[in-house]
């Protein structure tokens, strides 16, 4: 529950979420898994020929994927819902694409990691904007609960790597992929993929230590 | 084993924790709900900005050519002229195989023809068809194709319905989202489907209907004949020169399996809206304009294009009543408004995508609004109408809450 101002001022608990703009709210839990009983290779075959329970099947099946995946690249909660929706939306309108030499999910996490970089680039230049204008930065809602406040934390430590040490950190520690499976979502030889979290490793330490007197 | 599972201080530790916790991130149900309507929406209308710009250079391209080509050839050809069609037909050359095409195949179409009318040219009046020898695949919108068969002709009726004017065609239907049918008209009939495959076929007298996959719905007046896969059905093309009833004109025949064969249901068509009103994309083109109507402070144009948008049909329509009631509530401040808002949504799409959220908004609004008891009611109605909901928790203890405020206010 989020605690909000209602229309007379008063502080009510949000049983919705808070709205921050149509269409988008915050998350507060977690839907059921769907179960993978169709073969991503069957499913895509159907998606292919216009079926849309097909569809409907594969974003059930892949949303929570990219609703972490996004989160943990840093994508704001607010930016989220419209980031989730181009990302399917570019899944579904390349997935003739989609040669199945790679598995289903290493094609999704590469479209979503391109996109979350292009948004972050994008969010950046929006804040130096800001900053050059003087602008006053709107303050996020915040969410007091321990687990959001640890979420909170990650992202800021997450915030200090370089994009490409984040992506690769992320794939890794958050969702599980083998440096062989990074190595074809981000497109570098599996080398660098070890270098890469390596280095990403030692400096998140550091900033957690940072933070932990 | 994993990085940082044998922590060597607090910080590490923290660190995995947190990783961890990342890592159980799902989001929630009802934000992938509305992602999904969103994303639904976007699939079912064209491409239409790369689409567009390919028509405009394929065109260009082929006009150049063929002026090129006429220019050598029409001197040796003389007055033979090529296949013919009437104005308002587009040609589907002769095709053999089965192959499925897509848009992006517009290039090296392989046939049958792939013809995709752009949404307004699937317009009352408007016909493709094929002449003998001939056949096309034609997208009919929502996903939807029809295989035309030699000598068939397909037209839009002035519900913007597909409509089988005459000749055979196979309809490739997707299954639609909630609250969305499609239907097709062949000649009184409509054909009302959820998604199935199905061929429809209208003869010199007759109409007839054939099931591969699915279930239809075949209605004429107040009739209704519901078909399973293997089912055919035929009935007369002019029902009422027929002799007879049309139900004794009207005949299914059931399919070659040994199932039961039970007569025809015959029910009252549901008022299920159909593919028709107002063109898809301009309901899928509403929300990112009233959110733009917002963001600029203009909250009566945004609430005057969400209504506009919720008057058609499909999930941009669904979205829209939702959202109408959403913006009346935070950014016009009429919760009474939004309540009743919210209630039509609810009344309109009983099992809508966004339903659940309609719910929850409603038993908020009233409970900040002091009307504990309404409150009250809509969250036990939200309990037992959503006993696995993932916020009944929260609802149960609102419900508490109410309750607790409702006897402290009959003890005073």
């Amino acid at each position: 529950m989020v605690l909000r101002s209602d229309d007379d001022g008063r502080a009510s608990e949000s049983l919705t979420g808070q709205n921050t703009s149509m269409g988008q709210k915050q998350n507060t839990s977690s839907p059921a898994p769907v179960p993978a009983a169709i073969a991503d290779a069957e499913l895509v075959r159907a998606c292919r020929s216009g079926d849309m329970t097909a569809w409907r099947s594969l974003y059930d099946r892949y949303a929570p994927l990219i609703h972490r995946f996004s989160a943990a690249l840093g994508i704001p909660a607010e930016e989220r819902e419209d980031a989730a929706q181009d990302i399917f939306i570019a899944v579904f309108r390349s997935l003739r694409h989609f040669r199945g030499e790679a598995q289903l999910s290493t094609w999704i996490y590469r479209i979503a990691a391109r996109h979350a970089i292009r948004l972050g680039r994008r969010r950046r230049t929006r804040e130096t904007m800001r900053v050059m204008m003087l602008k006053e930065k709107p303050q996020p809602e915040v969410d007091p609960s321990e687990r959001s406040t640890r979420l909170a934390t990650l992202d800021r430590m997450l915030g200090k790597l370089a994009p490409k040490k984040r992506t690769v950190l992320v794939l890794f520690e958050v969702e599980g992929l083998s440096a062989k499976e990074i190595s074809d979502v981000v497109g570098c030889p599996e080398n660098t993929v070890w270098s890469r979290l390596h280095h990403a490793r030692a400096e998140m330490v550091k900033a957690a230590r940072r933070m932990v007197p | 084993m994993k990085w940082l599972e044998s922590p060597q201080d607090e910080a590490e530790k923290l660190l995995r924790d947190s990783l961890d916790l990342a890592a159980q991130q799902t989001g929630d149900e009802i934000s992938h709900r509305r992602v999904w309507a969103k994303v639904a929406d976007s699939l079912l209308e064209p491409e239409r900005r790369i689409s567009g710009r390919l028509v405009l250079a394929t065109a260009s391209a082929t006009v150049a050519v063929l002026a090129v080509v006429g220019l050598v050839v029409y001197p040796y050809v003389g007055s033979k002229r090529p296949l013919t069609a009437p104005a308002t037909t587009k040609l589907a050359k002769a095709p053999s195989s089965e192959a499925t095409a897509s848009p992006s195949s517009l290039a090296a179409a392989p046939e049958p023809k792939w013809i995709a009318p752009e949404e307004s040219e699937r317009a009352p009046g408007n016909v493709v068809s094929t002449g003998k020898g001939e056949r096309a695949r034609v997208a009919l919108g929502g996903g939807a194709t029809a295989d035309l068969a030699e000598s068939s002709a397909v037209t839009w009726d002035s519900q913007h319905r597909p409509a089988i004017e005459h000749g055979s065609a196979r309809l490739s239907v997707p299954h639609q989202p909630p609250g969305w049918r499609f239907s097709v008209t062949a000649g009184p009939y409509v054909v009302t489907v959820v998604g199935t495959k199905f061929t429809v076929e209208v003869g010199g007298r007759t109409v007839g209907v054939e099931v591969s996959e699915g279930v239809v719905e075949v209605s004429r007046g107040s009739h209704t004949t519901r078909l399973a896969a293997g089912d055919a059905w035929h009935g007369p093309l002019y029902p009422e020169e027929s002799a007879g009833s049309e139900d004794q004109a009207a005949s299914v025949t059931p399919p070659p399996s040994e199932r039961p064969q039970p007569a025809p249901a015959r029910a009252q068509v549901s008022p299920a809206p159909a593919l028709a009103g107002k063109p898809t994309s301009l309901i899928g083109r509403s929300l990112p304009e009233a959110e733009a109507a917002l963001r600029s402070g203009d909250t009566s144009r945004a609430i005057d294009i969400l209504s506009r948008a919720a008057q058609g049909t499909g999930p941009a329509a669904e979205n829209a009543s939702y959202e109408l009631a959403r913006v009346t509530r935070y950014n016009l401040g009429k919760p009474r408004q939004a309540v009743a808002l919210w209630d039509k949504y609810r009344s309109r799409f009983p099992n809508g995508l966004l339903r659940t959220e309609a719910d929850l908004s409603i038993v908020e609004t009233l409970s900040q609004l002091g009307d504990v008891q309404a409150a009250l009611a809509e969250a036990n109605a939200f309990i037992s109408r959503h006993p696995s909901s993932e916020r009944r928790g929260d609802v149960q203890r609102l419900a508490e809450r109410l309750r607790a405020a409702e006897a402290s206010s009959e003890s005073r």
